[in-house]
C-alpha cells in the first residue's frame, strides 16, 4: 500500500507530472476533449457491432467484414481516450488514487481490456456465434464499457 | 441578458435544479447518461458521417445504413435532449455566463441545419437513394464533412462550458 503511494507520488512529482499539473487549465480541457473523442469512437464502434451481432444493422453482410471494418475504431478510441486519460491522471495521481470512482472505472476498464481481448474480438469474427454467445458479447460489452463511463463522469463529484 | 440571468437564477434555484445539485449521485448519473447518449446519437452519425465521405464500408449502399441507424440515433438524441436540459437546469447561472455558450449553440444549430438539409434534400435525391456506388456525389460527401467538423465543435464548445 506504502509503495503504491510511494510511486504515484514519484509519479506526480516527475517533470511530466509537474508539467501537467501545473499548466493552464485549458490543457486539462484539451485531454478532456480527446478523452471524449477517444471513448465515443470506442462506444459507438462497440454499439454498432452489437447491432450487427443482433441482426439490427447489416443482417446481409457477414459479421466478420462488419467487424473487420468497425473494429479499428474501437482501438484507435481506445488509444486516445487512454493516453488522454492517462496523461490527466498523471497531474494528481496520489488524488485520483484515493477516489472511490477512480478505484471503480479502473477496476471496470481493466475488466473490459481483458473481456475485449479474450472474448469480444474473438466472438466478432465468428461467421455465426450462437445466441448466448452474441447475448454474452453484447451485455457484458454494454455493461463494461457504460461502466467505465459513468464511473469516469463520477470522478469529480465522490 | 439580466432577464436572462434572472430566468437561469429561477431555473436553478427551482425544486428541480436545487435536487440535481445537491444531489451526490443524480447529477455525475445525468452527466454520464449525457455522454452515453452522446456516444450513441453522435458516434453513429460519425460512422454514417463516415460512410458518407467513403472511407468506411464502402460496399455497403449509404442509404441503407443510414436507414437502419437512423431510428438509434435519434433515440440517442432524445437521451442528450432530455439529460442535456436537465444539466442546464441545475446549473444554468454558470452556463449561462460561459462565453462557450453562444459558441456550443451555433454548432448545434449548424450541425441541425446541415442534418435536416441532408434529410430533406440530399437523402431524398434518387442519385443517393438508389446507389450502392463507395463514392457519393461531391455534396453527399461535404455534408459528410460537415457534419463530422460540426459535432466535433458542439462536443468541444460543450466541454469548454464548465472551464470558460
Amino acid at each position: 500500500m506504502s509503495s503504491t503511494v510511494e510511486v504515484l507520488t514519484a509519479l506526480q512529482n516527475s517533470f511530466l507530472g509537474q508539467a501537467i499539473g501545473q499548466s493552464n487549465h485549458l490543457v486539462g480541457a484539451t485531454s478532456q476533449v480527446f478523452h471524449i473523442l477517444g471513448f465515443v469512437s470506442l462506444l459507438a464502434a462497440v454499439i454498432f457491432i452489437n447491432l450487427r451481432l443482433l441482426g439490427l444493422a447489416l443482417p446481409n453482410m457477414p459479421l466478420k467484414e462488419v467487424s473487420r471494418q468497425a473494429v479499428k475504431f474501437i482501438w484507435i478510441g481506445f488509444f486516445f481516450a487512454s493516453t488522454s486519460g492517462f496523461l490527466m491522471f498523471l497531474s494528481a495521481p496520489t488524488l485520483y488514487y484515493a477516489n472511490p470512482a477512480f478505484l471503480a472505472k479502473i477496476t471496470l476498464y481493466t475488466l473490459a481490456i481483458v473481456f475485449q481481448v479474450l472474448l469480444y474480438q474473438r466472438v466478432v469474427k465468428l461467421a455465426n456465434p450462437g445466441k448466448f454467445l452474441v447475448w454474452t458479447n453484447v451485455l457484458l460489452s454494454f455493461f463494461l464499457w457504460f461502466g467505465v463511463s459513468l464511473t469516469g463522469r463520477a470522478i469529480g463529484y465522490v | 441578458m439580466s432577464i436572462l440571468l434572472e430566468l437561469a437564477q429561477g431555473l436553478q434555484n427551482s425544486g428541480l435544479g436545487t435536487a440535481l445539485a445537491e444531489s451526490r449521485y443524480a447529477f455525475p448519473l445525468v452527466e454520464g447518461t449525457h455522454l452515453i447518449g452522446l456516444s450513441i446519437a453522435v458516434g453513429l452519425l460519425f460512422l454514417i458521417d463516415l460512410r458518407l465521405i467513403g472511407v468506411f464500408l464502402k460496399q455497403v449502399p449509404a442509404n441503407t445504413l443510414l436507414r437502419q441507424l437512423l431510428p438509434i440515433v435519434l433515440a440517442g438524441f432524445a437521451i442528450i435532449f432530455v439529460t442535456g436540459i436537465l444539466l442546464f437546469v441545475s446549473e444554468a447561472e454558470t452556463i449561462i455566463a460561459s462565453s462557450a455558450l453562444p459558441f456550443k449553440i451555433l454548432f448545434l444549430v449548424l450541425g441541425g441545419l446541415n442534418a435536416l438539409y441532408f434529410e430533406f434534400r440530399l437523402s431524398r435525391e434518387p442519385e443517393f437513394q438508389n446507389s450502392s456506388a463507395a463514392i457519393l456525389p461531391d455534396r453527399v460527401r461535404y455534408a459528410g464533412y460537415a457534419s463530422i467538423v460540426l459535432w466535433v465543435l458542439v462536443i468541444i464548445s460543450g466541454r469548454l462550458l464548465a472551464y470558460i
